[in-house]
């Protein structure tokens, strides 16, 4: 489990040392407030919690959260291991990078993880209908691009950073 | 032309819709093929999105693994703290702890496991040691047509993959691995039963060869991975051919060059080369 909660925390942030710090940091929050652990909630899906609402709750102690999420291309590239056998998926890779932290997470717990649309939706603090909402806009974007299609409009892909009902604290 | 929205069609690929709709979904993708061009294009995305997701936790799992001391740099939290954990969370949080006992970054004396004990997967219960016995059923996977079918041209990829397909009589990937550092060597046919499948071995600059088999059926076209002793293997199915990826390496990178082959675009159905006579060969050089 320990690298799917270093996967999470590596494409929330964009890149591996941030990453592992925000991990540490999640997993030392984690047992600290142990009572928060409700009896029968997936673990998994109650870890992604706690590590995205620590990094939405120190995103807001920033002068500027937005520019925060600003991620550098060479360094979210380094994530997908190419040094190891040369795998990169140059179109999806940059096509991630460009998007907003949530909706990458949205896409790697539905893609990745395998989740379905209600866990994803209680990792990131939404409704399941807002999690439906944004895999249409991605996934019919990157069909676009994959396909040479027209892209897809910038503002489609934009979102709040901060989703109605978002708790102020982690 | 039906219309059907992208919502209804990536619901529909994610496997969101009723049975009901799911059907009514089937019965338009048959008979309109603008629709089902954009289903396949929602799919192709999702996968290269499940494997580009795939290729950072192989290399999170290298990482983990290979984090071998307890005390690295960083946090370090001691046993007496995650015992306290353990007792006012139970046991889904000792979970989260064991698998933090990695090393990595949560340091937990005397919860670390032997490395890779997690990925190893029960050996098979017939692994005998008997070396004769062994290569008696390994004997049962030689066919007539492992020795009659004269895969003498092996330096042509084009003519080995024809001839492969003619003999599972399915297309099949002829992959080029040399970016993984595993060149091809050889391919013959082997047969299970009565059916043939295809054996297309690779060597790596060390140790054992890697070896993709192919055979023709359906299956899951998801990604399994698997360990029988030292063996590592990989299975999926795709377009008519199930696949199975083995070799002596590490699970992860068997991983990413099963994903790899995956990824791959199955090229169209070969056909015989034209046999070498002047006139093909001044039309070649043409070309």
């Amino acid at each position: 489990m320990l690298p799917r909660l270093k996967r999470f925390a590596d494409v929330l942030v964009g890149e591996r040392i941030e990453g592992t710090y925000l991990l540490s940091r999640a997993l030392q929050f984690m047992l600290a407030e142990q009572h928060r652990y409700q009896r029968g909630t997936a673990l998994d899906v109650w870890a992604f919690g706690e590590i995205y609402r620590l990094w939405l709750h120190e995103l807001g102690g920033h002068a500027d959260p937005v520019a925060q999420t600003k991620i550098d291309n060479g360094s979210f590239g380094q994530l997908f291991y190419p040094e190891v056998d040369g795998f990169f998926d140059a179109p999806v890779i940059g096509f991630l990078g460009r998007l907003p932290a949530q909706q990458r997470l949205t896409l790697l717990l539905v893609y990745g993880e395998g989740f379905d649309h209600d866990d994803a939706a209680r990792v990131l603090d939404v409704p399941p209908d807002t999690i439906a909402a944004r895999l249409v806009r991605v996934s019919a974007a990157l069909a676009d691009r994959l396909s040479a299609r027209p892209p897809a409009p910038a503002a489609a892909i934009v979102e709040t950073l901060y989703p109605e009902g978002h708790r102020g604290s982690p | 032309m039906t219309e059907l929205s992208d919502e209804l069609l990536v619901a529909y690929v994610d496997g969101q819709l009723a049975r009901k709709q799911t059907r009514a979904v089937d019965k338009v993708l048959d008979q309109d093929d603008v629709i089902a061009a954009r289903v396949d294009a929602l799919k192709y995305a999702h996968a290269r999105l499940e494997a580009a997701f795939e290729a950072i936790l192989a290399g999170e799992e290298m990482d983990v693994s290979a984090a071998s001391a307890p005390a690295q740099e960083g946090l370090v939290i001691e046993w007496r703290t995650a015992k306290m954990a353990l007792a006012g969370i139970g046991v889904g949080a000792a979970l989260l702890l064991v698998v933090a006992g990695y090393g990595w970054p949560l340091a937990l004396p005397g919860l670390m496991p032997p490395p890779q004990a997690e990925t190893l997967s029960p050996q098979p219960a017939a692994m005998a040691p008997d070396w004769q016995r062994e290569t008696a059923r390994a004997h049962a996977l030689l066919s007539r047509a492992s020795v009659e079918v004269g895969l003498e041209s092996q330096g042509n990829h084009d003519f080995v993959a024809l001839q492969l397909a003619q003999i599972l009589g399915a297309n099949l990937k002829l992959p080029n691995l040399e970016a993984q550092g595993f060149r091809f060597v050889r391919a013959q046919a082997l047969r299970f039963g009565e059916e043939p499948f295809t054996q297309i071995l690779y060597l790596g600059p060390r140790g054992a060869p890697l070896a993709l088999y192919a055979k023709k059926g359906e299956g899951p076209d998801t990604l399994s991975s698997e360990r029988y002793g030292s063996i590592g293997t990989v299975t999926w199915a795709e377009d008519g051919a199930t696949y199975l990826l083995a070799g002596e390496v590490e699970d992860s990178l068997l991983m990413r060059i099963a994903t790899r082959i995956k990824l791959e675009p199955l090229s169209p159905l070969r056909t015989a080369p034209a046999p070498y006579t002047p006139v093909n060969g001044a039309l070649k050089e043409d070309r």
